[in-house]
């Protein structure tokens, strides 16, 4: 009973107990609370919306019309999201065959990406070999395959494929070299005085030390060949969510266009929360707590080392 | 025997090889594979595309490949003199360098700016899914609703660059400041250095490699999206040449305006800005040597 008696006082310092007066702190803290922030933000948005939208009537009255309303674009999402919608493909066909694209190439970038990575990471003369161009398809602008293989393969998947291989690939290979050269030599060295048999050595040492940086690669193949893929749909493409967006455009619905740019945000963020983020839960769970932000730390500082040494990313 | 040892040091004439003479050999006999390596590829890599892209197209295509439409290195170089012949290239490049240094200057004030703000809790909070947003949505998307909304006025593009690099600078600036040396900013502040003087000579330079972090990385995202701006709303720049070109079907110019472009931001990003960096970093040892 005393321990439960002294404690709020041991606690709460100088302050007493008293519930009126922490009910009359509270609005401070909610106000300086970093959630309420969060949640003021779209607020702050559509503000500067509205605003705008009043400051352009006032100026440039015949200019509104074109300018998308925020209910405008409420109402066209709501209409997308129930499927009715005047584009050929409702909203779940067209992201489903985006990312069908997507998945299709992202999976041969990883496979080939991964192949190249290992040989560069283990022969100078490989490395020597595939370095310089390596660099240079990392620093080409994704538009740059798109048009091309939209004028190469014309409108079917191919095209938009090989963009997102292309536009993914390097990033794959330069962190599986990475991750390659950053594998514990002691360990091995140790396993081969222990005679532990080849495949148990890559099962145990080589794919755990290589995880990170795979997933590394994994994230940003995947993030980079989305970008490639909707501007590669742009310009050779008859369906998916690029061509849509293109559609609202050429139709000139600019509410059209602000709504479907919403949709690529969250299909885009739902993927890093619902697929990326229970992943490396997953794969990383052998790792205790402590060292997972380890791995964290290490991610970003092999972000950083990109920007110091290779050509930065996208 | 001793000082006849040293002696044999010194003398390259020697005929015991010295430690460091056979690492020096060592690095040599690499670098010259390192270069016999890479020159083999730049040999090869141009060759299959000379000789060999137009058939792995076509099969990769299913059908014949039109020869017009996969041009090799040798037309894309005599594409290039003639362009340069007719003397639009200068004036396209300018154009488009001037929205790059106009958008992504202002994209890095801003960037920068939200950078120091997030510093507050309160602020970060509020910056959070700007920061989000921006780097995980595809720069189409800032393009086509800038472009459906200002037209051709160059307002337009450059919004959209803002809103595809600033977060880049952002996300680089609040990591400097985390990492920011507080025991150093403590003993200034107990021996009384002035506010100037504690920015200018701890804040500043420990930022600095921070901030050239994100120019690079800007930069390179920033060329990018301007010339896929010039393809949807101008009527000048690269974007807009490759733009007609590849309506035209004429490969040998389209690929010729990208080219000249990539080599030319490829020779701001590595060569420039790299050397400046090198320059104004020569005090850090640790910055040169990795």
């Amino acid at each position: 009973m005393t321990v439960t008696e002294t404690r709020p006082t041991a606690t709460g310092g100088s302050q007493p107990p008293n519930p009126a007066q922490r009910l009359s702190a509270l609005p401070a803290k909610i106000a300086k609370s970093p959630l309420l922030a969060r949640v003021l933000f779209p607020v702050f948005l559509f503000a500067v919306w509205e605003l705008s939208l009043i400051a352009v009537e006032e100026i440039w009255p015949f200019a509104v019309d074109v300018l998308p309303t925020p209910s405008e674009v409420g109402g066209f999402m709501w209409d997308e999201f129930i499927t009715d919608t005047l584009a050929r493909k409702n909203l779940y066909e067209t992201f489903f065959i985006s990312l069908r694209r997507l998945m299709s190439g992202f999976a041969i970038a990883m496979v080939l990406g991964t192949a190249l990575g290992l040989a560069m990471g283990l022969s100078r003369a490989t490395n020597a070999f595939c370095h310089d161009w390596t660099m240079a398809i990392l620093a080409m602008p994704a538009l740059a395959w798109a048009l091309f293989n939209s004028i190469i393969f014309g409108f079917d998947d191919r095209g938009p494929i090989l963009t997102v291989i292309l536009a993914g690939i390097p990033f794959v290979i330069v962190n599986v070299r990475e991750g390659v050269r950053n594998t514990p030599r002691e360990l091995f060295d140790m396993a081969r005085s222990f005679q532990v048999p080849q495949s148990k050595v890559i099962r145990h040492v080589l794919v755990p030390s290589l995880m990170p940086f795979m997933f590394a690669a994994a994230r940003y193949c995947f993030s980079i060949g989305w970008k490639g893929l909707v501007i590669a749909e742009v310009f050779g493409g008859q369906d998916g969510a690029g061509w849509t967006i293109k559609f609202w455009y050429d139709a000139h619905r600019a509410h059209g266009v602000v709504g479907y740019a919403a949709f690529f945000v969250i299909f885009a963020i739902l993927f890093e929360r619902l697929v990326f983020e229970p992943i490396s839960r997953r794969a990383f769970r052998w790792r205790p707590q402590l060292q997972t932000e380890v791995v964290e730390e290490a991610f970003g500082e092999h972000h950083e080392h990109y920007g110091e040494e290779e050509t930065a990313r996208r | 025997m001793t000082t006849t040892d040293t002696t044999t040091v010194e003398t390259p004439s020697a005929p015991r090889v010295t430690e460091e003479e056979l690492a020096r050999r060592a690095r040599r006999s690499e670098l010259t594979s390192r270069w016999f390596w890479r020159i083999l590829s730049y040999i090869a890599v141009l060759a299959i595309w000379e000789f060999a892209l137009l058939d792995i197209f076509s099969f990769l295509r299913g059908s014949p490949l039109d020869p017009k439409l996969l041009p090799g290195p040798s037309q894309v170089v005599s594409t290039f003199f003639e362009i340069w012949g007719e003397g639009t290239m200068p004036a396209a490049f300018q154009a488009t360098l001037t929205r790059i240094a106009v958008g992504f200057g202002l994209s890095f004030l801003i960037g920068a700016m939200i950078g120091i703000l997030m510093q507050s809790k309160w602020f970060e909070g509020f910056f959070k899914d700007a920061v989000l947003i921006s780097l995980s949505a595809p720069g189409l998307i800032w393009v086509l609703i800038t472009a459906i909304i200002f037209g051709n006025r160059p307002l337009g593009p450059t919004i959209a660059i803002i809103l595809t690099t600033f977060a880049l600078v952002t996300v680089n600036v609040s990591e400097g400041i985390k990492a920011l040396p507080k025991d150093l900013l403590d003993m200034a502040k107990s021996y009384r250095v002035s506010v100037f003087k504690r920015n200018r000579q701890i804040v500043i330079p420990h930022l600095a490699p921070y901030l050239f972090t994100g120019l690079r990385f800007g930069f390179s995202i920033a060329w990018k999206v301007t010339v896929l701006t010039e393809v949807f709303s101008s009527s000048e720049g690269i974007g807009f040449e490759m733009r007609i070109s590849a309506v035209l079907f004429d490969m040998s110019e389209f690929l010729t305006w990208i080219l000249a472009f990539f080599f030319f931001a490829l020779f701001l990003e590595k060569v420039v800005l790299e050397a400046i960096e090198r320059r104004y970093f020569r005090w850090r040892q640790a910055v040169t040597a990795t």
